[in-house]
C-alpha cells in the first residue's frame, strides 16, 4: 500500500524523501501512475509535488532567462509565447508530446527525470543548453543537461532529490525547430532531432534523441559544420558523426539499424525547417 | 484488502466524501466507489482515451489522476455535463453521424471534444482530428466521429 | 531476445574453468546475486536483482547445466519467476572457453533469453542494453578475482 504525502515546500518535500527509505516524488503523475498501474513501481510512500507553490509556471529572469518551473505542464509550455526564435524548439517539442489530454498532466521535471530516452525534452533542452535546478538533502545545485544523463535511465538525480527548475539562455532572433520520426502522432519517438541556429547565423546547435541513453551532442562537429550550412557534404559529415556516437536499442519503434539510418534524414529535415525560415 | 481512506472532491459540482485506497486512481473512485460510470476503462495505461474527464475545465486521464489529488478540483464527467450546450450538440450529432457503435470511447471521446468546441469554436477538420488523436476507438474508423464533432461544430456556430 | 559476448582473460584455461565451475566464485561475480545453492549435480538455484531505472526485480532462478564438456564448452538451461509477480524469464545459454595463444583464456558467451509478464512490457531493447552493462561488470569482477588485469 502507498501513501500519499503532500508537502507545500520544496524543503518538507526533501526532507520527505529522505525520512522514508522507499518513498518517490510524483510530479504530474503521466508516467508513474501508468507504471503503477503497470505493476512495474511500487514505493511505501509517494511525495506529491503538486501543493509547492511556485513549482510551476515560466517566467522572464531580469537578465533576458527564461526559467521553467518543474511542475509546468507540456501544455502550458507547448503555448509559450516567450519561448520564440532560439527557444521555439523547446516549445515545439512541448507540442508533439502524447496528445492533447496528457499534456494537460505531464510536466518538464517528471519528464525529464524519468530520462525516457524516447522522450521529447530530453534533445530539445540538450540544443538550448538548458540548466537545472535541482534540490536535495545538501541544498540546490545547478547541473547542464549535457552532464545529466549518465547511463540508460540513469541521471545525475542523487537519492532523494527533485529537479525544482530549467533554465535557458535569453532567446534571441533565430529559426529553431525540432521534427520527430514516431509510428503515430503522439508516440514516444524512435529517432528525434531538435536544432537551433546560432545568434551569427553561421552555426547550429543540434541534439539527437531516441539513438542512446541521453541526447546526443557533439560540439566539435558543431563548430567544423559552423559556416558550411549550405554544403551537403559537410552536413553528411555532421550527421555521420553524430550517428557514430549513437547507441541505439532494438525495439518495437525500430531497430537499432534504422534508428541510425534516420539521424541523417531527420538532421537533413530540420535544417531544411531552418533555412526555411531564415530566407 | 487495502485500508481506505476519506477523500473529498467536488464532482460535477457537487461535495461528495468518498472512500477509497489511498493510492486510488480518480478512474478506480469513479468506478468503483460513486458508480459514476461513464469513464471507462481501456488500457489503464493513459492511451486510450476511454477515462477521459474534465479537472478545472481541462481534459485529463482519470486513470493517471490519484483521487487523494483531486481534492479542492473540479471533476466533471459526461454525467455532470447533460445541460452543457455543446455537449448536447455533440451528442446529438454522434446518434445522427453514426459516430457511437459499441460505445466504449464515447464518453472519452465527447470530453476531448467537448474541451476543443468549447476552446476553438470552428475547428477544423484537421483540428478535430487532431484533439481526438489521445482517444482511440475500436470500431467506427474515426470518420464519423469527426463528422458529428465537425457538425456540432457548425450547428453551435449558427 | 539473444544475448551475446566474448572477453578476454589472461589466466590459463584450466583455471578458468575451475573458476566459472565454482558457485562461490559466481556468486561474488555475477552483478546482483544473492547466493547460489547446488541442489543436485546439474542444478543450482539463486536469486538475482536488476534495477533499471524506476523499475527494480528479484528473480528466483533455477539453473541447469545440460551438458558439459570440460574444460570448454557448458550448455545450461535458466528458467525462473520474479517471486509472486507475473513476469517469467528463461534462456538457452552456451558458454565456451578457447585458449588464446598468448597462453590466456578467450570466453565466449549466447544465451536466448525470453520474458513475459511486467517486464515483457516494458521493452526488451532496454534489458538488453543493462545485459551488456551488467556483463561488462561481471567480466570487472571475474578478473579481480583471478587477480589478472585487464
Amino acid at each position: 500500500m502507498t501513501e500519499l504525502l503532500f508537502p507545500t515546500t520544496v524543503e518538507e518535500a526533501v526532507a520527505l524523501l529522505a525520512a522514508h527509505e522507499d518513498a518517490r516524488p510524483i510530479a504530474g503523475g503521466a508516467t508513474l501512475v501508468a507504471m503503477r498501474n503497470a505493476g512495474l513501481v511500487e514505493s511505501t510512500h509517494l511525495v506529491s509535488l503538486d501543493r509547492i507553490a511556485g513549482l510551476a509556471g515560466i517566467v522572464r529572469l531580469e537578465d533576458g532567462r527564461i526559467r521553467i518551473g518543474a511542475m509546468t505542464k507540456h501544455a502550458e509550455t507547448a503555448s509559450c509565447e516567450m519561448l520564440s526564435g532560439s527557444l521555439e524548439v523547446l516549445r515545439k517539442a512541448a507540442g508533439m508530446i502524447a496528445n492533447r489530454v496528457v499534456r494537460n498532466m505531464g510536466t518538464m521535471g517528471g519528464s525529464v527525470a524519468n530520462a525516457d530516452p524516447a522522450a521529447d525534452y530530453l534533445p530539445a533542452l540538450a540544443c538550448c543548453d538548458a540548466v537545472l535546478t535541482i534540490a536535495g538533502p545538501g541544498g540546490t545545485r545547478e547541473v547542464s543537461i549535457l552532464d545529466y544523463v549518465e547511463d540508460w535511465y540513469e541521471t545525475a538525480l542523487g537519492e532523494g532529490e527533485i529537479i525544482t527548475a530549467f533554465t535557458l539562455p535569453a532567446p534571441y532572433a533565430a529559426a529553431s525547430s525540432y521534427r520527430k520520426i514516431a509510428r503515430v502522432s503522439g508516440d514516444f519517438a524512435t529517432a528525434s532531432c531538435a536544432m537551433a541556429l546560432e545568434a551569427d547565423g553561421q552555426g547550429v546547435r543540434v541534439a539527437i534523441g531516441a539513438c542512446g541513453p541521453g541526447p546526443i551532442r557533439d560540439p566539435e562537429a558543431e563548430a567544423a559544420l559552423c559556416g558550411h550550412l549550405g554544403d551537403p557534404e559537410a552536413v553528411a559529415t555532421f550527421a555521420k558523426a553524430l550517428a557514430d556516437q549513437a547507441d541505439p536499442v532494438d525495439d518495437v519503434r525500430g531497430s537499432a539499424e534504422y534508428r541510425l539510418q534516420l539521424i541523417p534524414r531527420l538532421i537533413s529535415g530540420v535544417l531544411n525547417d531552418i533555412s526555411k525560415e531564415t530566407v | 484488502m487495502a485500508k481506505k481512506m476519506l477523500h473529498s472532491l467536488t464532482l460535477n459540482g457537487e461535495e461528495v466524501e468518498v472512500a477509497s485506497a489511498p493510492e486510488a486512481t480518480l478512474l478506480e473512485t469513479l468506478r468503483e466507489d460513486l458508480r459514476v460510470l461513464s469513464s471507462k476503462r481501456g488500457c489503464n495505461q493513459g492511451v486510450c482515451g476511454a477515462c477521459t474527464v474534465i479537472i478545472d475545465g481541462k481534459p485529463v486521464r482519470s486513470c493517471l489522476t490519484l483521487t487523494a489529488r483531486c481534492e479542492g478540483h473540479d471533476v466533471r464527467t459526461v454525467e455532470g455535463l447533460s445541460d452543457d450546450r455543446i455537449l448536447n450538440a455533440l451528442q446529438k450529432h454522434m446518434v445522427e453521424a453514426g459516430g457511437v457503435q459499441c460505445g466504449f470511447c464515447t464518453g472519452g471521446m465527447l470530453m476531448s471534444a467537448r474541451n476543443l468546441l468549447a476552446e476553438v469554436p470552428r475547428p477544423s477538420r484537421d483540428a478535430v482530428k487532431s484533439a481526438l488523436s489521445g482517444n482511440i476507438c475500436r470500431c467506427t474508423g474515426y470518420r464519423t466521429i469527426v463528422d458529428a464533432v465537425c457538425g456540432a461544430a457548425e450547428e453551435l456556430a449558427q | 531476445m539473444k544475448i551475446a559476448g566474448e572477453f578476454e582473460i589472461d589466466a590459463p584455461r584450466a583455471e578458468v574453468w575451475e573458476k566459472v565451475r565454482d558457485p562461490q566464485v559466481m556468486v561474488q561475480c555475477i552483478p546482483g546475486c544473492e547466493g547460489i545453492e547446488q541442489i543436485d549435480a546439474t542444478t543450482y538455484r539463486s536469486q538475482v536483482s536488476v534495477k533499471v531505472g524506476p523499475i527494480k526485480a528479484t528473480f528466483n532462478l533455477k539453473v541447469e547445466v545440460v551438458s558439459e564438456e570440460a574444460p570448454h564448452t557448458v550448455l545450461s538451461r535458466t528458467s525462473g519467476e520474479e517471486g509472486t509477480r507475473a513476469s517469467v524469464v528463461s534462456s538457452e545459454n552456451v558458454l565456451r572457453l578457447a585458449e588464446t595463444p598468448e597462453g590466456g583464456t578467450l570466453v565466449s558467451y549466447e544465451a536466448d533469453v525470453s520474458m513475459t509478464g511486467r517486464l515483457g512490457k516494458f521493452g526488451l531493447g532496454i534489458f538488453r542494453k543493462k545485459a551488456d552493462q551488467l556483463a561488462g561488470v561481471f567480466v570487472e569482477n571475474f578478473r579481480a578475482k583471478l587477480g589478472v588485469s585487464a
